[in-house]
């Protein structure tokens, strides 16, 4: 017997939830794309698609975010600090690879400097990852050592039961636990069996890559030109993916007053790496291409134990030319085995 | 197929006789209904060309990527005529010497592919006033019909809606044969023109200044509409203002290669008396 939840319930817990003063936030399949977005009662979830188009971090750490007001003086400067958001959420229908994004970019929000914005959110939000049953082409939690049903980053796990009528509940973090009290009693015990989690084959060899990237030899290899000749340079595979947290503070407003945001960035881009001077020491997008996948299996492994990289396939299924990390790691292996 | 093989035989000749020194086409991508963008130097490059009704991706933009056309020798590449078009604008405007482009031309009806007669852009030259002729080329698209029945207040909504979605990734920028520009405007920071922030504000400056710059440019290959990973209609706005340009200049941009720019020429008899 294990405790089960039913979707018949979904607008009884929303509503719970909401009274409870949460926002309830899900994956809801809008007119052009899919995203992680408010709903009201429990129709407004969608539950049947593979994954959102847009992923879970940009509730976290979105587009645009003012950070402090700002007014020149003749001899002072006046600041007012944009508070983090004091909101409470719960994300309902969260996908494992999503999920364990968060818990990557922890480390490095967390690491020289101790991120408000980030750890405010994190901290009050409820993660709720719903194990993933079909996959697609592109999906590759598998070969970063997570799974469908990873419990990585998130607070409670549901397995959605074969008969299709709900959801095994696994409680994993007192956070989790926490938020399922308030639906306690919408609970029940059951002996419906969990569906099989989605197959996701294994794309490529990780450790191979790792060593292969490791060898400073291979750092000018032609290898990178050849892979990455078609990548056009946009930041659509930076912005979709849920582990990428390059930003850029940027005063808006004039000399004397405005507003300092922290912006998204991309090292796909030209201008990440341009100097003053107009040197730039990544000239070419070879090089910008290779930054990107040593900093996910290189540099960030190296400084946090962790890959940046939580296998979506976002990166490649979005590409405006059919690349992407899966393409580069798959033919890494091979120059590697 | 037929199309796909001869020219398969034709690349490969170029190739082995120096005639070029590399040939942009396609190749199968990691699905079956997905193409990738495919640089052939070697004869068994060619052997991955494919050529069917899904090679959609107008290929132009990367003639003039980082310097590939700076040693002065030849190139060949599959363009449909948008991308005919597309590489007869980068002459006009001096990004490219049309001596060092043979062109593997090719269009479809549903899912036959013909090959297009011709290797140099003027042997398109009447290809291309028939489509300003005959077609009338601004096909009208339902949504596009729904957006000009619209009033003012409507429209700014429509697009503020749409807007609200745009990621500032740049990929409409970057799948751009004609955003070419070394450091684009977004990118230029002493001063600051258009901010970096992606707030609606932010996102409306950044279509409106590009759909300016695009103005008279645009071949309607819809390599922005495609990149686009929030699914913005780009299309729609470059559309309208290649419609207006029609309309207003008699000008359908990428006839020839010496076609005057219509947004950044002079006549002294012009009637207006503003100049953008
Ligand atoms: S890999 Fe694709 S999505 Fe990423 S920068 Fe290159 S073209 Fe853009
Ligand atoms: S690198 Fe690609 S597959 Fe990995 S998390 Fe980012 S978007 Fe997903
Ligand atoms: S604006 Fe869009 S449709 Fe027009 S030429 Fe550029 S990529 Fe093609
Ligand atoms: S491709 Fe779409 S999301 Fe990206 S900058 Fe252009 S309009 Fe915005």
């Amino acid at each position: 017997m294990t405790r089960i939840l039913l979707s018949d319930k979904l607008d009884n817990c929303v509503e719970r939830w909401r009274s409870a003063g949460m926002t309830v936030i899900g994956p809801v399949q809008g007119e052009s794309i899919s995203r992680y977005a408010v709903v009201e009662n429990g129709a407004g979830f969608d539950f049947g698609m593979i994954l959102p188009d847009r992923s879970v971090k940009e509730l976290f750490f979105p587009q645009t975010e003012p950070m402090l007001r700002y007014t020149i003086k003749k001899s002072e400067i006046d600041t007012a600090d944009f508070p983090p958001p004091q909101e409470k959420r719960i994300i309902f229908g969260a996908r494992a690879c999503d999920a364990s994004g968060l818990a990557i970019d922890d480390s490095l929000f967390g690491w020289d400097y101790k991120d408000d914005f980030w750890f405010h959110r994190r901290n009050e939000s409820v993660i709720v990852t719903i194990a993933c049953t079909k996959a697609d082409d592109f999906c590759m939690c598998t070969s970063l050592d997570l799974a469908p049903d990873s419990t990585k980053g998130c607070d409670v796990l549901l397995r959605p039961l074969e008969n299709n009528r709900g959801w095994q509940v696994e409680e994993i973090t007192d956070r989790g636990r926490e938020a399922f009290a308030v639906i306690a009693d919408l609970l029940q015990e059951s002996s419906d069996q969990a569906a099989p989690t989605a197959v996701v084959t294994e794309k490529f060899n990780l450790d191979a890559c790792v060593t292969w990237l490791q060898n400073p030899e291979n750092f000018d290899s032609k290898f990178w030109k050849e892979i990455s000749m078609r990548c056009i340079g946009c930041a659509s595979c930076t912005y979709l993916c849920p582990t990428c947290h390059c930003f850029d503070i940027q005063d808006e407003g004039d000399t004397y007053s405005g507003i300092r945001r922290k912006n998204w960035d991309s090292c796909s881009f030209a201008l990440f790496t341009m100097h003053t001077s107009g040197h730039n020491p990544r000239s070419t997008q070879s090089a910008r291409w290779r930054q990107r996948i040593m900093h996910k299996f290189n540099y960030f492994p190296g400084k946090f134990s962790v890959n940046s990289c939580s296998g979506c396939g976002r990166c490649s299924r979005q590409c405006p030319v059919d690349m992407g990390i899966t393409e580069t790691l798959q033919e890494i292996s091979k120059l590697q085995s | 197929m037929i199309t796909q093989e001869k020219y398969r035989t034709t690349v490969k000749e170029l190739l082995a006789s120096d005639s070029v020194k590399m040939v942009i086409g396609y190749k199968p991508g990691s699905t079956p209904d997905r193409r990738r963008p495919l640089f052939i130097r070697s004869s068994d490059d060619a052997d991955q060309l494919v050529l069917d009704s899904t090679c959609i991706t107008n290929l132009s933009g990367y003639l003039v990527a980082e310097g590939l056309l700076s040693d002065e020798k030849r190139v060949g590449i599959f363009l449909r005529p948008e991308g005919i078009r597309s590489i007869n604008i980068l002459a006009a405007e001096y990004q490219l010497n049309m001596d060092q482009i043979v062109i593997f031309g090719f269009d479809s009806t549903g899912r036959e592919v013909r090959p297009l007669e011709g290797r140099h852009s003027k042997d398109f030259s009447a290809l291309l006033s028939d489509i300003k002729e005959n077609s009338p080329q601004i096909s009208k698209e339902p949504l596009l019909e729904s957006i000009e029945r619209m009033n003012e207040q409507e429209r700014f909504d429509f697009w503020q809606e749409e807007f609200s979605r745009c990621i500032k990734c740049y990929a409409c920028r970057q799948a751009c044969p004609m955003c070419y520009c070394r450091r684009c405007i977004v990118d230029s920071n002493q001063p600051q023109w258009v901010n970096t922030s992606s707030h609606t504000l932010g996102n409306f400056e950044w279509n409106v200044v590009r759909a300016f710059h695009l103005s008279g440019r645009c071949v309607q290959c819809g390599n922005c509409d495609r990149a686009c990973p929030v699914n913005i209609p780009l299309r729609l706005i470059n559309q309208r203002m290649a419609e207006m340009v029609l309309e207003g200049f008699d000008h359908f941009a990428g006839l020839s290669p010496t076609q005057e720019p219509v947004l950044a020429s002079f006549k002294k008899d012009d009637t207006e008396t503003f100049i953008l």
